[in-house]
């Protein structure tokens, strides 16, 4: 069964354990992100989040996308956040099989910011079952002191739920830098967006 | 119960040793003909057994909770088109039997025991005329009429475990809250509605043999419901060569009889219910006007999943009817999406024919635009991006193409 909300590069087996065990064992699945500055990703960015976050954990066995990193705030299907960084071109958001029939297109440098919007919406489309995809706006802003580009959409998914998100990214030295945020539209999507956007403006390099 | 399950790789998985076991002692298995499909209902049916009663009582209560589902498409014109088409096609049940548009990319149409029925928006995408329209709603209709579900309802009752059953029925009412159809059925609950209906092999050839008669009836082609059977064919078949997921020779699908033979005795069918000398009209132009306000919808529903094989096969299904700016600028799309060495001038190249054509939808200005400025035609590009900003000055993304033409 199609999970209904997009979660990038993360691993099923974990979910499903996740909901099926209950809540009183959480297996490990998260863990808690503190009011502290947080590198996130690969490492190369930091975040300062203003209040406490889950970061979803990676299971290396089955989710080796390192530039990829998931948190929530009241789990998965109501809100959530994925920390993109430095995605070299040609890799892919999530994993997936050459052989699946419905592919999320890869990442290519070249791309400009309507390529990277679609691409998202690709991926909505194709791994978090949206039937529905609405942009809202596509504009300029800044993001890690480089321009880049602000993307705010809605996507009626298969478990009829309407989903809201904002995406918020630039490609600096051929690499994708990306924060998105993704919430039901009602309650969820206005109570962290302020979390969001608070994160996408503190957001910095690290210099290594 | 659902057009398309029969030819799922899972149902071919399953059904496949079976088959071969019955190809091997050589038992064909002899056409249904139209001439012997009698409806088996008659107007106003009600259900008078205490079993069929109780299914309905169930099935009323699924069919409440998809009419409130937001996955459905509420537009009364194409409502009501809908259900003139099932009130043609529907023989003595026309006037009983409802019907339901979901917005969900896949094709597929199914039929429930009480007489109404879910129609995917993928399946209106796929389909070049009324006629083949009709088809597949007649074909569901044909389950109906010929009392499929309570058949195959009993026959699982005898098979299985009555407890199980109880289980099953009573999450029924409760599973179509979440009604979500799609691609291979997902919604686990509703899957196991589904599975109590499993239509058998002597079952779907009824519903084609019903389906070719009353289609030929309503004055539609008969032809037109094996080629909607070859067009979905050639549609799984080109999706799969192209993951190269080739399936050689002597695999379940090259030898698997039912799709082919299926389409054979459906043309034999429509050949038999055609009258010589009668007039039959495909109802073409009516089916494009009346799909003209969504069709953009569609091809972008169907296009952003990105199955190229697949989705190539369609636009080129379509464009059999003749390409248009709409059709290229989808053409493009895929190309762009699909994103493999080669592909930037492919899209480039498809945008560029589609804004000739003086339908082409804005975003092929958007995108032919893009494409100029990335193969370093800035000034035409950002004249096409100033063409698209004058067809679309309100689009959502008009402030970021703003700041690239400058």
């Amino acid at each position: 069964m199609r999970k209904s909300k997009l979660i990038l590069a993360a691993a099923l087996l974990p979910l499903a354990a996740c909901s099926s065990v209950g809540e009183g064992t959480d297996l490990g699945v998260y863990s808690l992100v503190r009011v502290k500055q947080t590198n996130v990703g690969n490492g190369s960015v930091t975040v300062l989040p203003p209040r406490p976050w889950n970061r979803q954990r990676r299971f290396f066995l089955f989710d080796s996308l390192r530039w990829v990193e998931d948190w929530t705030l009241n789990g998965p299907y109501l809100d959530g956040i994925t920390f993109v960084t430095a995605l070299p071109s040609g890799e892919y958001l999530v994993r997936q099989r050459r052989s699946d029939e419905r592919q999320v297109p890869k990442f290519r440098s070249d791309m400009m910011a309507p390529e990277i919007a679609a691409m998202l919406e690709t991926a909505f489309r194709v791994r978090g079952g949206a039937v529905q995809f609405n942009t809202l706006s596509l504009q300029p802003r800044q993001f890690l002191g480089y321009p880049g580009f602000q993307y705010d959409f809605e996507h009626l998914d298969s478990d009829e739920l309407w989903r809201k998100g904002r995406a918020v990214g630039a490609v600096i030295d051929g690499r994708l830098y990306l924060i998105l945020f993704d919430a039901t539209r009602s309650h969820y999507y206005g109570n962290a967006l302020p979390d969001f956007e608070v994160m996408a403006n503190n957001a910095r390099m690290r210099r290594s | 119960m659902c057009m398309r399950c029969e030819i799922s790789r899972r149902s071919l998985l399953a059904g496949g040793g079976a088959l071969a076991a019955s190809m091997a002692t050589g038992i064909a298995q002899a056409r249904t003909r139209p001439a012997d499909m009698v409806p088996l209902i008659g107007p106003g049916f009600k259900p008078t057994d205490e079993d069929e009663k109780g299914l309905w009582q169930l099935m009323d209560r699924a069919e409440e909770e998809i009419s409130g589902s937001n996955l459905l498409i509420k537009d009364p014109e194409l409502v009501s088109y809908l259900q003139d088409i099932i009130g043609r096609v529907g023989g003595p049940a026309a006037k009983d039997m409802r019907i339901y548009l979901a917005h969900i990319p896949d094709f597929n149409a199914m039929m429930f025991p009480s007489g109404f029925s879910v129609i995917f928006t993928g399946l209106l995408l796929r389909m070049r005329n009324e006629a083949q329209l009709a088809g597949v709603i007649a074909h569901e209709s044909g389950h109906f009429l010929r009392r499929h579900m309570i058949r195959s309802w009993r026959d699982t009752r005898r098979k299985s475990d009555l407890f199980a059953i109880g289980a099953m029925a009573a999450g029924m009412g409760g599973a179509a809250g979440g009604v979500y159809l799609g691609d291979y059925v997902q919604l686990a609950q509703l899957g196991t509605i589904l599975s109590l209906f499993a239509y058998s092999r002597a079952m779907e050839a009824e519903a084609d043999a019903m389906g070719a008669r009353l289609i030929a009836e309503a004055g539609y082609p008969p032809m037109e419901m094996a080629t909607v059977w070859e067009q979905l064919i050639g549609e799984e078949e080109a999706s799969a060569r192209y993951r190269r997921k080739r399936r050689r020779r002597g695999t379940l699908f090259d030898t698997h009889p039912s799709p082919t033979s299926r389409m054979a005795d459906l043309r034999l069918s429509a050949a038999e219910v055609t009258v010589a000398g009668r007039a039959y009209d495909n109802g073409r132009a009516r089916y494009l006007s009346k799909l003209a306000p969504i069709r953009q919808m569609l091809l972008e529903d169907q296009v952003k999943l990105n199955d190229p094989g697949g989705s190539q096969y369609l636009l080129n299904t379509l464009a059999q009817d003749g390409w248009n700016g709409m059709l290229r600028y989808y053409e493009g799309e895929v190309w762009r999406l699909r994103n493999r060495a080669g592909d930037d001038a492919r899209a480039a190249q498809s945008y560029a024919v589609a804004v000739a054509y003086p339908d082409a939808p804005a975003e092929a200005w958007r995108w032919h635009g893009l494409s100029l400025i990335k193969e370093g035609r800035s000034g035409e590009g950002k004249a096409a991006l100033g063409r698209y900003l004058q067809m679309k000055p309100g689009a959502p993304d008009a402030p970021f193409i703003r700041q690239m033409v400058g």
